[in-house]
């Protein structure tokens, strides 16, 4: 037997089939009378059709009354079930509800919130599903757990049975849950659909997607529909629902880390700050509360952020001592609370060590590299040279240095040259001076290699810059490049005074290949390149084509910048943050990401104890490091973090738990006992909080050729009992047209129509 | 006093005295007055002289012409001869039904009174039969235009009643007018059809013209009728309540059969047969009768 979608609707539906009849006997009873003169043709006509006339007008009857009938059973919307259910479409209902709890889920207004609206979706689906005779079965999938069901974690619910106990269960897991301060977007959701188990044949099922569709959510809008495309064509019906609907004022920090500049103790450090107004009104006087090492700063105020702009602020920071550092912003309380706070965690070293590698033993090009650098004296620059040979590149690690200058380098074994590389490579800054020991062979064979060494140019030879008696041009133009943002706008530049003598050029007609990272930073008055920079894996090369060194040479002088003019200091100093931007490049760090720790055992425990941020109440989990699955020597994590080399006392320990911001300490416990602490921000995506929203209009067109259902959180009353079975409405409006229409056809045949006057007879 | 005018319907008499009717009645040679008939006799107006034949009547012989001349002339008279019409209305129950503004007995009765008027403008003898089961009414064939108030005050008095039995009343009709003359039948014909056909023909072999006026509603022709409705016999006693669209193309079938053998019958006995809507202009009705009439002399 089918059961109703509306059930209420039949029984007082169902009586309503009867009103054809009542309505003849109301007529019989109703009937105009008529005196009639003619009444010998009428009697005859009546004889000779009394049958067939009795038969028609039965049969229009019985189709009038199911013609009511289908209208009824038609609203009432019966579903077939069980043996004849699973012929047309299943008996089994399975609901897959994946609620998106990314953190714009948070957005409140009055006294509900995006993802209180969800999970009221959820309660009320369960709810009507649990009505249900058929079996019916519910998995809960949110957003930001669906990356680990790929990886083998069960989801919330899985194929939980909705019988009497079902509400309760659900209670137990929805209660507790909150959004996260994730930016899971739907992609990963959908895709987590694919790997529950395949739909059976007898197997209804209903894929709901709830969320507040934000824009940034579907800029991969392609891949959404086909992920959608994909679960329709397996046989499930997709129902988006819609938690929000209108888009309020958020304001979030979109940034917060340390300028380019020398990071380390006692030395001033430029921090910036990026608000940004997501909402759809300019925001003003915003104030930013600063907090450095837990204490509060002066804040930073913005005048106006204009809607759906940014806007950056600097701030001085001075770290006394050397160590990690932490810095938080905040914002006031909006729509959207999870993106007002973030945090950075700062490496302090009490300096910053320097290599500088002369091939002159005498290490004039050293002296004044080093002297621009570290001054000494009152003048702090945090920075530490240490002047090496080039077999010091092949005997020490280089990892504890920033930067690394080769200055009037005549050769290079293999082994150095290859230890630079992978110093550059993994984001160590190269600074190259040349001078009357180089020697373009060696240079453009082992150093430029056809463009894939650290060389960015290939060399002709030293030359010498003839001078311009006349026309007093400055012997050296800059262009628009950080080293010599310094002196932009500079009227009387210190750089106007700098005299080249000589320099190498570059070999003839060679250009920087537009697409490649190599660029001229700057060039001679003759227009010959005299600083070419070059990106080498994630570190960067720049070389001056001249000596460091203003002393004589037994080719003269190369030039006199050094001597007594300060804007090779100011030159130096640019050119060493320049360098070691990348190394200095706080990876950031995402909620939800894994943190990955390497440990090494020689060293330490296995075990590492990681604190969670005290906004968490500062839980700790201690986690067992183990072997990395596969392990190469330097290889990079997804997450930025370095994996062990494949020893045996490398390990890697994971946090997986990753999903609130704040600062996570992980304690390493030395084999003496000691203990060394490191901590790590993890801040949200700020991106989410863009609170733009798809409405069901963008949505359709986004999602052409997709079939789904759309419905707003608020309005969603439909029952699902509508979904569970075979749902024979659209089967019984095709019934009721045929049956009107055989009912007209016969009411046409039994002259119930009005005609045209016939021919009147003669 | 009767309401002449409600049978007379000034406005389709005024209609009909526009028709050339003195044309149409010289070629039946009916009317008098200014009518030449085409019939000589002894008469009032004196035509012209012929020579005595052998075998006319001596008394006349113009004995004047004799003395003077001494031949035989015989004296022609122009000869008046009345149109006798008998109006036979049909004034039974059946003729009571009617859609519009007249039913069919209104109708009926006005036809015959306009024709009276016509007849007795021409100084033509009408008289008038008012009949349903029997001879209701009889009124003299008179000349008289005051006549007509006689004729109209039959007709009124004769309110539908009983039951139609038309082969009596024809017999009777034709015994109490012996005398040839133009017998006009006002009916709707819902008759025994034997009988009705014997009673003409029984007119006809009197010498009698035959005009049937055959009065029918609209309703009666297209049965145009919806929704349930119960109908009540005026003169069967019968009823049948029904849906009228079930049942309409039997009626059709049933009512042309008849219709077809009324035409038949008619034509056969040599009766001018004329079917009347009540719905049709009354004026419009009469003067396509006339003119069929004259059609029909000619011949």
């Amino acid at each position: 037997m089918p059961s109703f979608v509306f059930e209420s609707l039949l029984w007082w539906g169902l009586p309503l089939v009867g009103l054809p009849v009542l309505i003849h006997l109301i007529n019989l009873m109703r009937h105009r009378r008529v005196e009639w003169a003619a009444m010998e043709f009428l009697l005859q006509s009546q004889k000779r059709h009394r049958k067939s006339v009795l038969f028609k007008q039965l049969l229009l009857l019985l189709l009038r009354m199911a013609a009511i009938a289908a209208v009824v059973m038609m609203l009432a919307q019966p579903l077939l079930r069980n043996k004849w259910g699973a012929i047309f479409g299943g008996a089994r209902t399975h609901h897959v509800v994946l609620v998106d709890d990314s953190f714009s889920m948070s957005d409140h207004w009055a006294d509900t919130s995006a993802f209180e609206q969800a999970k009221g979706v959820v309660t009320r689906l369960a709810a009507s599903a649990e009505r249900q005779d058929t079996p019916q079965v519910f998995t809960l999938i949110r957003f930001s757990r669906a990356g680990q069901i790929a990886r083998g974690t069960q989801p919330d619910l899985l194929e939980a049975p909705i019988d009497a106990q079902f509400p309760e269960t659900l209670e137990k897991v929805l209660g507790p849950l909150g959004p996260s301060q994730t930016a899971a977007g739907p992609v990963e959701a959908l895709e987590a659909v694919d790997g529950l188990p395949a739909k059976g044949a007898d197997e209804d099922r209903i894929v709901y997607l709830v969320s507040d569709f934000r824009a940034g959510d579907w800029r991969e809008a392609a891949s959404l529909r086909k992920s959608l495309e994909r679960i329709a064509a397996a046989g499930s019906q997709v129902h988006l629902v819609n938690c929000v609907d209108t888009m309020h004022q958020n304001l979030a920090i979109a940034a917060l880390k340390p300028a380019p500049g020398t990071r380390a103790a006692g030395v001033p450090l430029l921090v910036e700050v990026t608000v940004q107004n997501f909402g759809p009104e300019d925001a003003r006087n915003v104030s930013v509360a600063l907090q450095e090492d837990g204490h509060a700063r002066t804040p930073v105020v913005v005048e106006e952020v204009p809607a759906g702009k940014s806007v950056t602020r600097r701030f001085p920071v001075m770290f006394a001592t050397a160590g990690q550092h932490e810095l938080a912003a905040q914002l006031e309380s909006d729509a959207v609370t999870t993106d007002n706070r973030r945090t950075l965690v700062v490496d302090v070293p009490p300096a910053v060590e320097v290599l500088v590698i002369d091939g002159d033993a005498r290490g004039s090009d050293a002296f004044f590299l080093t002297s621009a650098l570290s001054p000494g004296g009152k003048i702090a620059s945090g920075l530490s040279p240490v002047i090496e040979s080039p077999r010091y590149l092949r005997d020490h690690p280089l990892d504890r240095f920033a930067t690394i200058y080769l200055l009037n380098i005549d050769r290079l074994d293999s082994a150095e040259i290859a230890a630079l590389e992978d110093f550059v490579r993994q984001g160590g800054g190269l600074g190259i001076f040349l001078g009357e020991r180089s020697r373009a062979a060696f240079m453009n064979d082992s150093l430029y290699r056809g463009g894939e060494g650290l060389l960015p140019l290939p060399l002709a030879g030293p030359e010498e810059l003839i001078v311009d008696r006349l026309e007093k041009a400055p012997d050296i133009e800059v262009g628009d490049h950080p080293i010599f943002a310094v002196f932009a706008g500079e009227r009387n530049s210190f750089l106007g005074a700098v005299t080249i003598n000589r320099y190498f050029a570059a070999e003839k007609n060679w250009l920087p290949e537009p697409d490649s990272s190599t660029r001229i930073i700057a060039q001679l008055r003759n227009k010959a390149p005299l600083a070419v920079e070059k990106q080498f894996g994630e570190g960067r090369v720049v070389a001056f084509l001249t000596k460091a060194s203003p002393l004589e040479t037994e080719l003269g002088s190369w030039n006199n910048w050094a001597r007594g003019n300060p804007s090779f200091v100011v030159a130096m100093l640019e050119l060493q943050s320049y360098l070691s931007a990348p190394k200095n490049a706080d990876p950031s760090r995402l909620v939800g990401t894994p943190l990955s720790i390497p440990v090494d055992t020689a060293l330490f425990t296995p075990q590492v104890r990681f604190m969670m941020p005290r906004e968490l109440g500062g839980a700790t989990l201690t986690v067992d490091a183990t072997t990395p699955v596969n392990p190469k020597k330097n290889e990079q994590l997804e997450d930025g973090e370095k994996v062990a080399p494949a020893d045996t006392t490398e390990r890697i320990a994971v946090l997986n738990e990753t999903d609130s911001s704040g600062i996570y300490e992980a304690r390493l416990v030395k084999l003496d006992g000691s203990e060394v602490t490191e901590r790590f921000a993890l801040n949200v995506a700020p991106e989410e909080g863009d609170l733009r929203k798809l409405d069901a209009q963008a949505l359709a067109g986004e999602l052409q050729g997709v079939r789904y259902e759309y419905y707003e959180a608020q309005d969603i009353n439909y029952n699902p009992q509508q979904l569970a079975g075979f749902n024979l409405g659209e089967s019984l409006l095709y019934l009721l047209i045929a049956v009107l229409l055989a009912e007209q056809v016969l009411a046409y045949v039994c002259s119930y129509h009005p005609q045209p006057l016939e021919a009147r007879a003669k | 006093m009767p309401d002449s005018r409600r049978f007379l319907h000034p406005e389709a008499i005024g209609r009909i005295a526009r028709l050339d009717l003195r044309a149409r009645h010289v070629v039946e040679g009916f009317l008098a007055g200014i009518h030449k008939s085409p019939y000589f006799g002894q008469s009032i107006e004196f035509l012209q002289h012929r020579q005595y034949a052998p075998g006319d009547e001596l008394r006349h012989v113009d004995w004047k012409v004799w003395a003077k001349q001494d031949r035989f002339y015989v004296k022609q008279f122009e000869e008046d001869t009345n149109l006798r019409a008998t109006l036979v209305v049909d004034v039974s129950r059946s003729m009571s039904y009617g859609s519009g503004p007249l039913n069919k007995y209104e109708y009926g009765a006005t036809v015959a009174a306009s024709l009276a008027y016509l007849v007795l403008r021409q100084q033509d003898a009408v008289g008038c039969v008012a009949f349903d089961e029997a001879v209701r009414t009889k009124v003299p064939q008179k000349t008289k235009r005051s006549h007509l108030n006689s004729i109209i005050q039959a007709l009124d008095a004769s309110a539908p009643r009983e039951k139609t039995d038309i082969g009596a009343i024809l017999r009777t009709v034709a015994e109490a007018y012996p005398r040839r003359g133009l017998i006009i039948l006002i009916s709707d014909l819902l008759v025994d059809r034997t009988g009705l056909f014997k009673g003409i023909k029984l007119l006809r072999q009197h010498g009698h013209d035959v005009l049937v006026f055959h009065i029918m509603d609209d309703d009666e022709l297209d049965f145009q009728f919806s929704g349930p409705t119960r109908f009540d016999g005026l003169e069967i006693d019968e009823q049948l309540a029904c849906n009228p669209r079930a049942l309409r193309e039997g009626y059709l079938e049933s009512l042309n059969a008849y219709l077809d053998e009324v035409r038949h019958g008619c034509a056969k006995n040599g009766v001018q047969y004329k079917l009347v809507r009540t719905s049709e202009p009354l004026d419009g009705a009469l003067a396509t009768f006339l003119t069929d009439r004259r059609q029909m002399l000619r011949r």
